[in-house]
């Protein structure tokens, strides 16, 4: 099914500054299909930055960014970049499912209905397909019987673990996570993990915004340091995470514990 | 003592005049609310030559008399050449009209407010999520922020809408025969004022008290994610 050699993401020459302050300075990254591709950085790095410029909820200044090997257009107006075609956006953003530290589920509506909003106010497809597909998600990540709950009546691993179903439902070609257990009681975290792991072992590609360092090294297939918008240090985990080049890499994981 | 049978035909006779009341009260908050709609986005739009005509709209009619404006709207329009002699001036010149233009447009100017704050409760995250899988902004307007808005302002639209019930008195002040309007001709023809007034008060009360309900039971059907989880089906089977 997944075709191990095609880039699924693919980000070239970032760049993006708020004001005086250049958070993303050139970052280049590849993520191949079937990849779960870790970045770690610590606060302020640019890691979650550069995540949100995948599906353009920050619009980089500059660069290059290519999902499923098409290419997201940019215009530049008046000194600002932004997407020149929000249909073609509209379409790349519908095939990359987004996992948010905030959970960001819809607080109006139940988690069946969060689960198959986009899918059918989106994608178009049928209800009937959308809801019994929902269903076996709620299955897959254990939150079945909260089907007709609202967001605020589960708790935060809960939450986590049906907005990952919802960007499921989307039948996403890349997962990107953004901190999805930083919001997290201690205990709660697993569970999230778990669901996290599972995907990762289906061979969905994913990109995971993270601190969770035992995570990263078990389960990634590569990890991407980032320092001071720049990417420091990158590699197989298993070899970046036992000989880093990086001093500062080595010196990120003695300060974490993992 | 008290005269049961006056206050009977007094009763009668001002009940004629709910409906006009009722239609000025709903027709008013119907149209001010989707020029509140506008308003609140043109304020909204982040674009200079929206947003100030928007303020300033607001502060006028905000800050003058409900009773000046419905005057202003039915006796100075009037004054001007032009607009005698304008397409306009068939509805200008109807009393009715008047006083559903001065309460539509007075009601919007409040109304924008509410609904900008509403607007702006909406969680961005989750503005944020509906943009990340791909939604359009009419959809996401019409899925997402209008719905969770609309929740937020109920309750301070419901105090909009109970004011508007009692505005529409004033409507009597350029001949309107609506509740009050009746009740002021009833009094200048027995000059029994109390009573009338008390039985007209009690009008307006009823008809609050229904809309109160009636705003009580559309906030509890839109507020069940704030309340307690449901029993689930499955429960309820196990149970059995």
């Amino acid at each position: 099914m997944t075709n191990p050699h095609q880039p699924a993401v693919s980000v070239t020459g970032l760049r993006k500054r708020f004001g005086n302050l250049e958070v993303l300075k050139g970052i280049s990254l590849e993520a191949r299909e079937g990849d779960v591709v870790s970045i770690l950085g610590s606060s302020g790095s640019g890691k979650s930055t550069m995540l949100r410029c995948i599906n353009m909820l920050e619009v980089p200044d500059e660069g290059r960014i290519e999902v499923g090997g098409e290419t997201i257009l940019l215009e530049k107006k008046g000194g600002k970049t932004r997407p020149a075609d929000l249909r073609q956006l509209q379409a790349i953003r519908a095939r990359v499912g987004m996992v948010f530290q905030g959970f960001n589920l819809w607080s109006h509506m139940t988690i069946l209905e969060n689960l198959i909003e986009a899918p059918i106010h989106v994608q178009k497809r049928p209800r009937a397909e959308c809801v019994e597909e929902a269903e076996a998600m709620l299955v897959k990540v254990g939150i079945a019987d909260k089907r007709n709950h609202y967001p605020a009546h589960l708790s935060g691993g809960q939450q986590q673990r049906a907005a990952i179903a919802r960007a499921l439902t989307q039948r996403p070609k890349v997962m990107l996570f953004d901190e999805p257990t930083s919001a997290l009681d201690p205990e709660l975290v697993g569970e999230v993990l778990r669901v996290m792991r599972a995907l990762a072992e289906e061979g969905r590609t994913m990109l995971i915004v993270t601190h969770e360092m035992g995570f990263a090294r078990d389960v990634s297939s590569k990890v991407v340091f980032l320092h001071k918008g720049l990417v420091e240090d990158e590699g197989p985990s298993g070899e970046l995470f036992t000989a880093s080049r990086s001093e500062r890499f080595r010196q990120f994981l003695a300060g974490s514990n993992g | 003592m008290m005269d049961f049978s006056f206050l009977y035909e007094t009763l009668l006779t001002l009940l004629t005049g709910v409906p006009l009341t009722l239609k000025l009260a709903v027709s008013s908050v119907a149209l001010g609310t989707v020029l509140a709609v506008a308003l609140a986005l043109a304020r909204l739009s982040g674009i200079f030559m929206l947003a100030w005509p928007t303020r300033f709209y607001v502060f006028v009619f905000r800050s003058t008399p409900l009773l000046v404006q419905i005057f202003l709207i039915y006796h100075g329009l009037g004054q001007f050449h032009a607009i005698r002699t304008s397409f306009l001036w068939p509805i200008l010149r109807e009393p009715y009209w008047c006083a559903l233009i001065a309460l539509s447009l007075n009601t919007a100017a409040y109304s924008s407010e509410v609904i900008r704050g509403a607007l702006l409760s909406v969680p961005p995250g989750q503005i944020e999520a509906a943009r990340a899988c791909g939604m359009r902004t009419t959809v996401l307007y019409r899925r997402i922020v209008f719905p969770l808005a609309l929740r937020q302002a109920l309750p301070a639209y419901g105090n909009e809408f109970i004011l508007m019930v009692k505005a529409t008195s004033l409507a009597s002040i350029i001949t309107l025969m609506e509740v009050t309007g009746l009740a002021a001709k009833l009094i200048s023809q027995s000059f029994r004022a109390i009573e009338i007034l008390v039985v007209a008060g009690a009008i307006y009360l009823l008809i609050n008290f229904l809309v109160t309900r009636l705003l009580q039971w559309a906030d509890y059907g839109l507020t069940g994610h704030l309340r307690l989880p449901p029993v689930s089906a499955d429960a309820l089977h196990r149970g059995a």
